[in-house]
């Protein structure tokens, strides 16, 4: 099957496992997500970015249930199901938002440990698989 | 700076007008401001216009020069001002300072908008620069979704339930059926409310402002003139807007700083201390508020980030009627976005309006008993916020 990232450049699969791609200044040590040319902390000496990988560990801030189905620009599979999504917080620093991949929306908790996945977020009207990074409870 | 009186208010009633156009609802808002103030179209010096990225405005957010040419062309200065839903917020800021400067006597602040349906969606491009784009198609999370998700992190850390949450509805329903400009003026029972579709878990259907059409306009003017116009002015006691803060922990983007501190919208608070501070009034001074509630959330969290109450006592203040017009912390006297719904770069004016008519003791069976002073705040894409203090 045809698979492809739902926006390049963002996530990656490398040896240690997948990552976030993003960027973070070397004077601040400030994360950026995605990529950001120049660091925008305000009380940041010199503006000093570099690529940088995020993940794969960290905690459920909060979340939320996609109860209805959404709008464009969002795109799932038919027939819609609720999904859940929410705010983590990476040990790494970056706080992100991102897909919860489970199939027992109820289990969900803040607070809870979670790992970053690589995982079909839906189908092209060709077959074509698109993934997104998403969220697993650990 | 010179003092500035509020002297005229006039409103569109918010809801649904297919058959009519945006210059028609400002046209209605703008003839009853000047009315109400006493004042002619010919005398208005400068007009100060929220920007609809919606509707109006030539497509080009010229909002302002659509209300001139309609009120009729006297090649007066036209200010139109961006700052999304903060756009009428913003739009009264610009006006204030237009009169508290010296530069103009009498200045038309007005804000009008047609909204597409459904909920507030993106520019509709595919655009991988634009956050909300990146946010919707990568995470599938629109913007009830990121309410829901600040909801169910109070739930966590105060123990709010479900049932609470829907009673801020009832609330805004209790007060909003006695206001003739509001767009929803039915009563909701409990059961009503908790019955109502989950749009994104925690939140449900009538927990969530839908949009509207509406139109709002004030005018403002100097203390010279305002001796000479009317007996009950209304004072600008301060005018704020305030951006956010880098590290305020609110997930504007995908991602950014992990917070250092309690997860809030900075530019809400900043606008809102820079406001009571510029007024010279603590929070305990305050006789109302009307603040931005896009959802119940933000009528139990705003309080509490901005020091009117301890944090997780909003909702033991809500269940004990205390923030009815007639309990210690009024919120949302006018019945709130619950009850008009968002027509974004207007609501910053209704939100005058009401304070204004609050301030007159003008407010009918939602009158807030001896309302001194007022504050008003909202909050728009892109970490923009206002807020205004008004006084006897
Ligand atoms: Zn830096």
């Amino acid at each position: 099957m045809e698979t492809k990232p739902v926006i390049a450049g963002l996530f990656a699969d490398t040896p240690q496992g997948p990552r976030l791609l993003g960027s973070r200044c070397a004077s601040c040590a400030a994360p950026y997500f995605p990529k950001s040319a120049v660091c925008h902390n305000p009380k940041c000496g010199e503006s000093k970015i570099q690529d940088a990988a995020f993940g794969p560990r960290g905690r459920l801030w909060s979340l939320a249930i996609q109860s209805y189905a959404p709008p464009p620009p969002v795109k799932f599979d038919e027939p819609f199901k609720p999904y859940a999504m929410g705010v983590v917080d990476l040990d790494d620093g970056l706080r992100v938002l991102g897909r919860i991949s489970t199939d027992d929306l109820r289990s969900l908790r803040p607070d809870m440990p979670v790992e970053l996945v690589l995982e079909p977020l839906y189908h092209e009207a060709d077959g074509t698989e698109v993934i997104t990074w998403k969220f697993r409870p650990v | 700076m010179r003092d500035v009186a509020v002297i005229g208010l006039g409103m569109h009633p918010w809801g649904k007008f297919a058959d009519k156009s945006v210059n028609d609802l400002c046209r209605v808002a703008v003839e009853a401001a000047l009315k109400d103030a006493g004042v002619s179209w010919r005398e208005i010096e400068a007009v100060s216009a929220a920007s609809s990225r919606f509707s109006g405005g030539k497509g080009w957010g010229l909002n302002g020069n659509d209300v001139v040419e309609e009120m009729g062309s006297t090649g007066i200065p036209v200010y139109n001002l961006s700052a999304g839903c903060a756009a009428g917020g913003n739009a009264f800021n610009i006006g204030y300072t237009l009169v508290a400067s010296g530069l103009y006597d009498l200045v038309l602040v007005v804000g009008g908008e047609k909204m597409p349906k459904g909920f507030i969606q993106t520019s509709g491009l595919e655009e991988t620069t634009d956050p909300e784009f990146l946010r919707q198609r990568c995470v599938g999370m629109p913007g009830p979704a990121f309410w829901a998700s600040l909801c169910w992190r109070r739930m966590k850390d105060y123990g709010t339930t479900e049932e609470q949450l829907a009673k801020v509805a009832v609330k805004a329903h209790q007060v909003g059926k006695h206001n003739e400009n509001a767009r929803f003026r039915q009563e909701f029972t409990l059961e009503q409310v908790l019955k109502s579709n989950v749009v994104s878990y925690p939140l449900r259907l009538y927990e969530i402002c839908p949009v509207s059409d509406g139109a709002a306009a004030v005018i403002l003017c100097s203390a010279e003139q305002a001796k000479k116009r009317t007996s009950k002015p209304v004072w600008v006691a301060a005018s704020a807007v305030a951006t956010a803060s880098f590290d305020d922990g609110i997930t504007r983007g995908l991602g950014g700083l992990g917070p250092s501190g309690p997860t809030l919208h900075s530019e809400a608070k900043l606008a809102v201390e820079k406001a009571l501070k510029g007024a010279g009034v603590g929070q305990k001074d305050v006789d109302l508020v009307e603040l931005q509630d896009n959802t119940v959330y933000y009528e139990l969290a705003f309080p509490e980030e901005w020091g009117f109450c301890k944090p997780g006592e909003a909702e033991h203040l809500m269940e004990t009627g205390e923030t009815m017009p007639t309990g210690k912390l009024p919120i949302n006297p006018s019945g709130g976005f619950l009850c008009f719904g968002e027509a974004t770069t207007a609501q910053g004016l209704f939100q005058v309006c009401e304070m204004g008519w609050q301030l007159r003791g003008e407010a009918g069976a939602r009158q807030v008993p001896n309302a001194r002073v007022g504050l008003a705040q909202t909050l728009g894409l892109g970490g923009n916020a206002t807020a205004v203090v008004l006084k006897r």
